[in-house]
């Protein structure tokens, strides 16, 4: 028997779409005469996830990322397939399953507007039948790893979206779900706030042992905290497996980063690998990975070189070539 | 102690939460009652104005009339008061999405946003109701015992049709953007039908016989006619009968369209 706490059996979901056509004639048409045709969001996708993992969901806009969370948390009904969470069928809504999760949302809020983040607290403890001492102990936990013991008793609304972010994060966790789906979770945040949340995402994973999907636009949220990724393109997934496994295949060249402490030509650089960036003193190459290190090793023989520094490519660029080149990525 | 069961706990702390959210902004909740007073104000105005040289008209004496006025003012606040009017543009934006993955009942939430926002809506119509007493210092019918007891069932009773109705027009929102339409014309027909304006026993009698197998005369209407002792007994039992009919009726359909609705939900918008 499958140990996974989710399992995701060649769901597909569809949706009607109207098609209308451009301008004011086709507005007028549409009142007498709509044409529908049928979106594949996702199609025959499957994936098992086990205790504790966190995994990061990669897709372009409409890729179906939120599609496939909206089922697993039972929002949607399901065209085909089958979905089990914690052995429950989302679907059902039993208030047991209920108990055992959460989805946090970027763009959406839950979180009552006009009046402080702690009545939306103590409502949520009063639906979730916390018990009084839970309540208090978990609340402290998370007031205290996100910091924001000033604010809860601040109108969420003049609060930062960043305070809000945190605030919302409480919200969802004071139940202390064992499965956590985390929908674009630092959209808009700037970098100090996403570096926040990101630890303290990894915090929480790591003490309660919870199990998370996380869908981020931010490949920095997915690059530090997934160890495995899924790549769902046009409702298909095309790749299930280590993140690490997708640079390996995927990051062809490694970037050297140099600083010339003399002035060089483009030439005498173009020997050593395809130049991206030639600003003296500032010089970027760009070299196979396997010779990385060999090629770095003949440059600072044979160029006055200040400091050189080898990096991986950005995982976005890994990632847009993954997608560019639509290539078969199955495991 | 807590005495109640955890299980309604969640919806008398929505209630709590709703009455709070209420009293937040006090311009808005300023102006709000005061559009509720110059309501009834232009209503007893205009009556007291055509009661100033006759004794009685439409069959209705000063009065009967003017306790017409304000039980129409209390009934609005009680059966005809809603907080649920952007629940379609809420269901079609996705909006009660974390509602609904929530452990809870989504028609107890929604009836406990209801009951705080009726429950505010007649604290303050009485308040002003006395006001407006003092202000005309009008003659009230004031009904026996028990038909008070008939009174205050048949409003429940109406409150909750309302209640239904309001959720099945909300529930367009699974299917349509389109939702703003459909209210509109439903509470322009509300407006004629219910007894707001006027009483209904002034339209032709024809027309009075078809308004009666609608439900909208039981959102206000025949409640009042109760209260003014102006129902024979088999006017009565056909008010019980429709009430109850009405109750099921509504309740069933609201159930279907609602259980149709999140089934085919699109959670747009997340």
């Amino acid at each position: 028997m499958s140990d996974a706490v989710i399992q995701v059996d060649h769901l597909s979901k569809y949706f009607k779409v109207y098609h209308k056509e451009a301008g004011l004639w086709g507005s007028v048409k549409s009142l007498v005469h709509r044409e529908y045709h049928e979106v594949k969001a996702v199609d025959d996708v499957s994936f098992e996830i086990k205790q504790g993992e966190i995994v990061g969901f990669i897709g372009q806009n409409g890729a179906g990322k939120t599609t496939t969370l909206k089922v697993l948390s039972g929002l949607l009904y399901p065209t085909n397939g089958q979905v089990r969470v914690l052995g429950y069928n989302p679907w059902d809504r039993q208030p047991a399953f209920q108990k055992q999760f959460a989805l946090v949302m970027g763009q959406k809020n839950q979180l009552w507007w006009d009046l402080p983040a702690i009545e939306t607290f103590l409502l949520n403890q009063a639906i979730y039948e916390i018990p009084e001492a839970q309540f208090k102990k978990t609340l402290n936990k998370l007031v205290e790893l996100l910091d924001v013991s000033d604010i809860l008793n601040v109108q969420v609304r003049k609060l930062s979206l960043g305070q809000r972010m945190k605030c919302e994060l409480i919200a969802a966790l004071l139940h202390n779900p064992k499965v956590l789906f985390l929908d674009e979770p630092t959209i808009g945040l700037d970098v100090v706030m996403q570096k926040v949340l990101r630890d303290f995402i990894r915090t929480y994973n790591a003490e309660f042992n919870s199990t998370i999907i996380l869908t981020s636009h931010y490949m920095g949220d997915v690059k530090e905290l997934c160890e495995r990724a899924i790549i769902i393109d046009k409702g298909h997934k095309i790749f299930d497996g280590k993140l690490q496994s997708i640079i390996d295949r995927y990051a062809r060249n490694k970037i050297l980063s140099l600083i010339m402490s003399e002035n060089v030509s483009l030439k005498q650089l173009e020997k050593y690998g395809e130049v991206k960036e030639f600003e003296l003193p500032k010089v970027t190459l760009l070299v196979p990975r396997a010779q990385a290190t060999k090629v770095a090793g003949q440059i600072l023989t044979h160029l006055p070189v200040l400091d050189v520094n080898i990096e991986e490519p950005p995982i976005e660029a890994i990632i847009r070539e993954v997608f560019e080149t639509k290539a078969d990525l199955q495991v | 102690m807590n005495l109640m069961p955890q299980s309604l706990s969640k919806y008398y702390r929505l209630f709590v939460l709703s009455w709070q959210n209420g009293l937040v902004y006090r311009t808005s909740l300023l102006i709000w009652r005061l559009r509720q007073l110059l309501s009834t104000l232009m209503a007893l105005t205009i009556w007291s104005v055509i009661f100033t040289d006759q004794s009685s008209a439409f069959s209705y004496t000063r009065s009967e009339m003017i306790s017409y006025v304000f039980l129409v003012s209390i009934l609005q606040s009680l059966i005809l008061a809603s907080s649920l009017h952007s629940l379609a543009g809420d269901i079609y934006n996705g909006n009660i999405s974390q509602q609904l993955l929530k452990p809870q009942n989504l028609f107890m939430h929604f009836s406990a946003l209801e009951v705080a926002d009726k429950l505010r809506n007649v604290f303050f119509s009485l308040i002003e109701g006395a006001a407006l007493y003092a202000l005309f210092m009008p003659t009230i019918i004031w009904p026996s015992l028990q038909t008070w007891f008939v009174f205050i069932i048949w409003a429940i009773l109406g409150t909750v049709i309302h209640f239904f109705i309001t959720i099945i027009f909300g529930s367009i929102g699974f299917w349509s953007p389109e939702t703003w339409g459909p209210k509109f014309l439903f509470f322009m027909i509300l407006d004629f039908t219910a007894g707001k304006l006027y009483p209904l026993d002034i339209l032709p009698r024809a027309v009075q016989q078809v308004l009666l197998i609608t439900p909208f005369p039981y959102l206000s209407y025949v409640q009042i006619q109760l209260f003014l002792g102006r129902l024979t007994s088999t006017q009565m039992a056909w008010g019980w009968i429709s009430l109850l009919i009405w109750t099921v009726i509504t309740w069933l359909v609201a159930q279907w369209v609602w259980t149709k609705g999140t089934k085919g939900y699109e959670a747009n918008g997340l």
